[in-house]
């Protein structure tokens, strides 16, 4: 709940990362900044430790020297060492932090924390130079950047002030008024359309996609530069008949400057074990080349000239 | 291999040549054992004649080498040894006469050495010039203090191009005429002029009697062709592109065998002239002239700049600067090229450089910001048209074509090694309370003491060297030693500026942070408590925890932290120290930060440091970021350029940024250009040098287990470029880690 704040660079909230030479999350070389908190929970979520808005405990087993200095501090007696394996009962963690703090190996690390504007963008504003001869800037990504709206849109402007080209990766699942807020400070939207069948979104996501669908149309119809991200998940939403729907939904929009078909990968797949969750998409391949190029070409049968794959 | 019938193409040849060149380096591989350095034209000589001896490299290190064992140099000196222009312009030419000649029918250029001379130059220094008094200080702080280092700076091959070996002899024996009283130096001079007519000739005496028992037509016109070209070369400068490719490789064997040089400089500019005349005349195809530089390239891996600005800042770049990354696209061999950045020089060629890196993945080109080394030199008090002359021809160096004496890439202080003399003077010091800015204050007074023990060592080594073994091989194409008869060493050239790096930033700046927040700020050690994990390797569970609480902060290379700003304060304090004053003979010395190969030995003579580091692993490279900074993971381009560019000396001398990057970063034209502004942007904020490397990590790992499975695997080790197979499981190891730091 965002209380009157002076100053666009007071305003504070909860990230999980901030990634430089970030190339894929629109033109040029980009910081990424990863707001925490997500409405969704994609079955294929490449930051799972970004749906939960409140700070989780990550635990890297490889990294653990078995040194126990976490069992003595924690509160909660939440670490175990049984048979030399290291043991964390989650429901008994409150992500309060101690463990990770006294943790030199880097095997205990909070992700979530809690950062002013003016933090976030000196950072950001280190790699200014390669901003400038790459044509790049900020992106906003999470989690889902509009579940932070003030912090979110402080932090374009606060980037927009300083001259940096600005990106919202959004899910586009939220009132539209959030969105119509910021179309002022954001230079080029990332949307991603998951699927376009309302009741397999809810199983895939949990949310349904009307709103979304129809968000996507008003940012079109605002004239909003935009690029679609459309994640390829075999046998989740990779059907023709899923393709052909985004074909003819996409064809009808104006300022869609960009298809991305995203290909699922599995480097994410041992973050679920480390934030203590169980992975969805057990053994699941990902698609080759030809399966991605097959369904960009439904796309292009749209006259989607600007379908690539990532 | 063949058909009996057809010819074969140029690529087919290449092909050919390139598993030759591979079974070469196996072979160096089995006999003279691990190498940490450039991967080097040298053959073996035939197994008859060889023997394996322990030598000192041109750059100071103890190596292994193979020699001749049928030469034996002649001494002129009690110790056994030769001194001096006379002995050694003799002894040169003795072994010129003894040395193979080298000829393969495929190959369009002939000529490659197979030992060096200086291998057989024992004992190395003149002991009669004692500089015992130098000693104690040179130990203390264990540096690498360059008196009696060898070449290192960038000779002008259009002298010799120009003159070719008779204009060369004509012009020593002229100017023997107006310098009598440097009879010894012109002695030595001829002798190698005379030993190298000598060995060029017995190579078109052996390409004649090949050619005519050769039976395949296309190899036996090659043969004839080589015969034809080597004699034109025993006195005459080269008329066409293939015989200009020809004099270089001769120029660069000898050049090599004489004491380890290697630099053609400007190629692309070198060769132009013959490469248009001949196109114009409709004497060369592009394809043709592709071949004949593979070849040249496949003879040395010399260092080589191409694109650049002319003295006025017109653009170099021109149709031969892309026939000589052409050359080894097809090649793909180990190669040391560079290509020069800058607003008005060609955007093209840069734009290629990217592309084959990407695509070839052998560590080349690596890429030079035009604006930021003009900008730096000038500050030592020379011109912008100077600067623009200096040219990239060395691991992470430039030079003068001709003009400049620098001896770059020698001097080395070790930050790391100063550091560790001041924490143990202060921790023996009863009378102090350790502090962090004791220490520091400790720490900048041994660094200025080190300072000047070098400058004492390089004018030392000015006032010598020429009396030992002088440069009489570099001196032919520079302006003024054969005119004034004074060895480039002594004062022979127009301009001494030389080159003292610092290494091991990260090593220490890391320390001091650590020290800085966990022994003082925080008190979570005593510095007693600290000494005692050095002392004891951090020992135990509680040394390893100790040990990981002192790397667990943010590092130099994470940025805005205060480790950034310790990196910043030694580079700046080296700097100043560097410049503030020139050697007591008044010569200037020119700040850098670099290891070269030095990160394993360095960190051999080295116990535990304060940042968490092992006693005896390596230290960090030149002034790159420990790998693992950001958090225990690898850092992101951008982190280690801004880390980079911010402790540039900044007075035209590099400090590198070694870059390990994966091939999934650049799958399209987009991706090509993102690395050229990554590059843009790092020159844009004054930074100089890029070395490159991309690779697969899986790959480096595999290849690490057992090396014979990727005998053509090559990395940009630091400056130089290697096959990975031929290097030390160490230095392997320091390569291995940067790609996969926290994993």
């Amino acid at each position: 709940m965002a209380h009157h704040v002076s100053r666009i660079t007071d305003h504070t909230g909860t990230i999980f990362d901030i990634e430089r030479f970030a190339i894929h999350d629109g033109p040029g070389i980009r910081t990424t900044v990863f707001l925490k908190g997500c409405p969704l929970h994609c079955l294929w979520c490449h930051n799972p430790e970004g749906i939960s808005r409140q700070p989780q405990l990550v635990f890297t087993p490889l990294r653990c020297i078995g040194c126990g200095h976490c069992l003595v501090v924690c509160p909660q007696g939440a670490h175990q060492l049984l048979d030399g394996r290291h043991l964390i009962d989650r429901e008994r963690c409150r992500a309060c932090g101690a463990c990770a703090e006294g943790c030199y190996a880097g095997a205990l690390e909070l992700a979530g924390r809690q950062v002013t504007v003016a933090e976030v963008l000196e950072e950001v504003l280190r790699d200014r130079a390669f901003y400038e001869t790459s044509g790049g800037g900020m992106t906003l990504s999470g989690g889902e950047p509009l579940a932070q709206y003030s912090f979110t849109r402080a932090l374009l402007q606060a980037a927009q002030a300083e001259g940096v080209h600005t990106a919202l990766d959004t899910s586009g699942f939220a009132p539209w008024r959030r969105l119509e807020g910021l179309l002022g400070y954001v230079d080029l939207v990332l949307y991603d359309v998951k699927h376009m069948d309302c009741e397999r979104h809810m199983a895939l996501t949990g949310v349904s996609n009307e709103r979304i669908l129809d968000n996507l149309r008003r940012l079109d119809g605002a004239g909003q530069p935009i690029w679609i991200r459309i994640p390829l998940i075999p046998g989740q939403n990779d059907e023709d008949a899923n393709y052909h729907a985004l074909g003819q939904f996409l064809a009808g929009l104006k300022h869609v400057e960009r298809i991305e078909i995203l290909r699922y990968h599995r480097l994410a797949e041992s973050k679920y074990a480390n934030i203590g969750w169980v992975y969805p998409l057990q053994g699941l391949k990902p698609p080759t080349e030809e399966r991605a190029e097959s369904r960009r070409r439904i796309l292009l049968s749209y006259g989607l000239s600007q379908t690539i794959v990532g | 291999m063949e058909t009996v019938v057809g010819e074969l193409t140029y690529q087919q040849r290449l092909e050919a040549l390139h598993a030759l060149k591979l079974e070469q380096a196996r072979e160096k591989r089995e006999v003279i054992g691990p190498r940490d350095a450039d991967e080097q034209g040298l053959i073996l000589p035939p197994p008859e004649v060889r023997e394996v001896v322990e030598a000192i490299s041109g750059s100071g290190e103890v190596v292994r080498d193979v020699i001749i064992k049928t030469f034996k140099p002649k001494s002129n000196h009690p110790s056994g040894g030769f001194f001096g222009p006379k002995a050694t312009g003799e002894n040169f030419r003795r072994l010129l006469e003894v040395h193979p000649t080298y000829i393969q029918p495929l190959n369009s250029m002939a000529g490659v050495y197979m030992v060096n001379f200086n291998s057989y130059r024992q004992p190395g220094w003149n002991p009669d010039f004692d500089y015992s008094h130098l000693h104690e200080e040179q130990q203390k702080y264990k540096l690498v203090h360059g008196i009696g280092g060898l070449q290192h700076f960038c000779p002008d091959l259009t002298i010799g191009l120009e003159l070719g070996w008779g204009g060369l002899l004509e012009k020593v024996r002229h100017y023997r005429e107006v310098n009598p009283q440097a009879a010894d130096f012109y002695d030595g001079l001829e002798e190698v002029i005379l030993g190298i007519q000598g060995w060029i000739h017995r190579h078109a005496e052996e390409a004649r009697r090949m050619g005519e028992t050769e039976e395949r037509p296309q190899l036996r016109k090659n043969l004839e062709t080589i015969a034809d070209v080597c004699e034109r070369l025993v006195t005459d400068p080269p008329q066409t592109f293939r015989e200009a490719c020809q004099w270089l490789v001769f120029f660069q064997a000898a050049a090599k065998m004489y004491n380890g040089s290697g630099e053609w400089g400007q190629l692309d500019e070198l060769l132009r002239p013959y490469y248009e005349r001949d196109t114009a005349a409709g004497l060369l195809t592009d394809e043709e002239a592709i071949f004949h530089i593979a070849c040249l390239l496949l003879s040395e891996t010399a260092y080589i700049q191409l694109g650049g600005p002319d003295a006025e800042g017109h653009d170099l770049t021109s149709p031969a600067s892309f026939l000589v990354l052409e050359a080894i696209h097809r090649l793909k061999i180990p190669a040391n090229i560079a290509i020069r950045v800058g607003d008005d020089l060609g955007p093209h060629l840069f734009r290629r450089g990217v592309e084959i890196l990407f695509e070839d993945r052998i560590g080349f080109p690596k890429f030079l910001g035009d604006q930021s080394v003009n900008e730096g030199f000038i500050k030592n008090g020379y011109p912008l048209e100077l600067a623009r002359q200096r040219i990239y021809s060395g691991c992470h160096w430039l030079a003068i074509p001709g003009r400049e004496y620098t001896l770059n890439d020698i001097v080395k202080i070790d930050f790391a090694a100063v550091f560790d003399v001041a924490l143990r003077e202060m921790m023996a010091d009863a009378t102090v309370t350790p502090g962090v800015e004791e220490l520091w204050r400790r720490f900048e007074k041994h660094l200025r003491r080190a300072v000047e023990v070098i400058a004492e060592g390089l004018d030392f080594h000015l006032e010598h060297m020429h009396e030992v073994f002088p440069e009489l091989y570099l001196d032919l194409f520079c302006y003024g030693p054969v005119e004034k008869g004074l060895d480039a060493t002594h004062g022979g050239v127009e301009y001494y500026n030389l080159c003292c790096d610092g290494s091991s930033l990260a090593t220490v700046a890391d320390s001091f942070v650590a020290l800085e927040q966990r022994v003082e700020r925080e008190g979570r050690l005593s510095w007693q408590e600290m000494m005692y994990y050095l002392e004891t390797d951090w020992a135990g569970p509680e040394g390893e925890r100790a040990r990981l609480m002192m790397r667990n902060l943010p590092r130099f290379g994470s940025g805005g932290s205060r480790a950034d700003e310790w990196a910043v304060r030694i580079s700046q304090t080296f700097t100043r120290l560097v410049k503030q004053n020139p050697t007591p003979q008044g010569f200037n010395m020119i700040p850098g930060l670099f290891s070269w190969a030095k990160v394993v030995d360095f960190g051999k003579a080295l116990g535990a440091t304060p940042n968490g580091r092992y006693a005896y692993a390596p230290v960090s490279h030149g002034p790159n970021p420990d790998p693992g900074f950001n958090n225990g993971k690898g850092g992101t381009p951008t982190q280690m350029a801004v880390a980079v560019a911010a402790v540039q000396p900044g007075y035209g001398n590099t400090a590198p940024l070694q870059l390990d990057l994966d091939p999934g970063l650049v799958r399209s034209e987009e991706g090509v250009a993102k690395i050229e502004a990554l590059l843009q942007g790092y020159f844009d904020m004054g930074g100089t040098l890029v070395n490159i490397n991309v690779l697969n990590k899986e790959q480096i790992l595999e290849a690490h287990k057992d090396p014979s499975k990727y005998p053509d695997l090559i990395v940009r080790v630091t400056g130089f470029s290697a096959y990975f197979a031929n290097l030390s499981e160490e230095l392997r190891q320091v390569v291995v880690d940067r790609m996969v730091a926290g994993e």
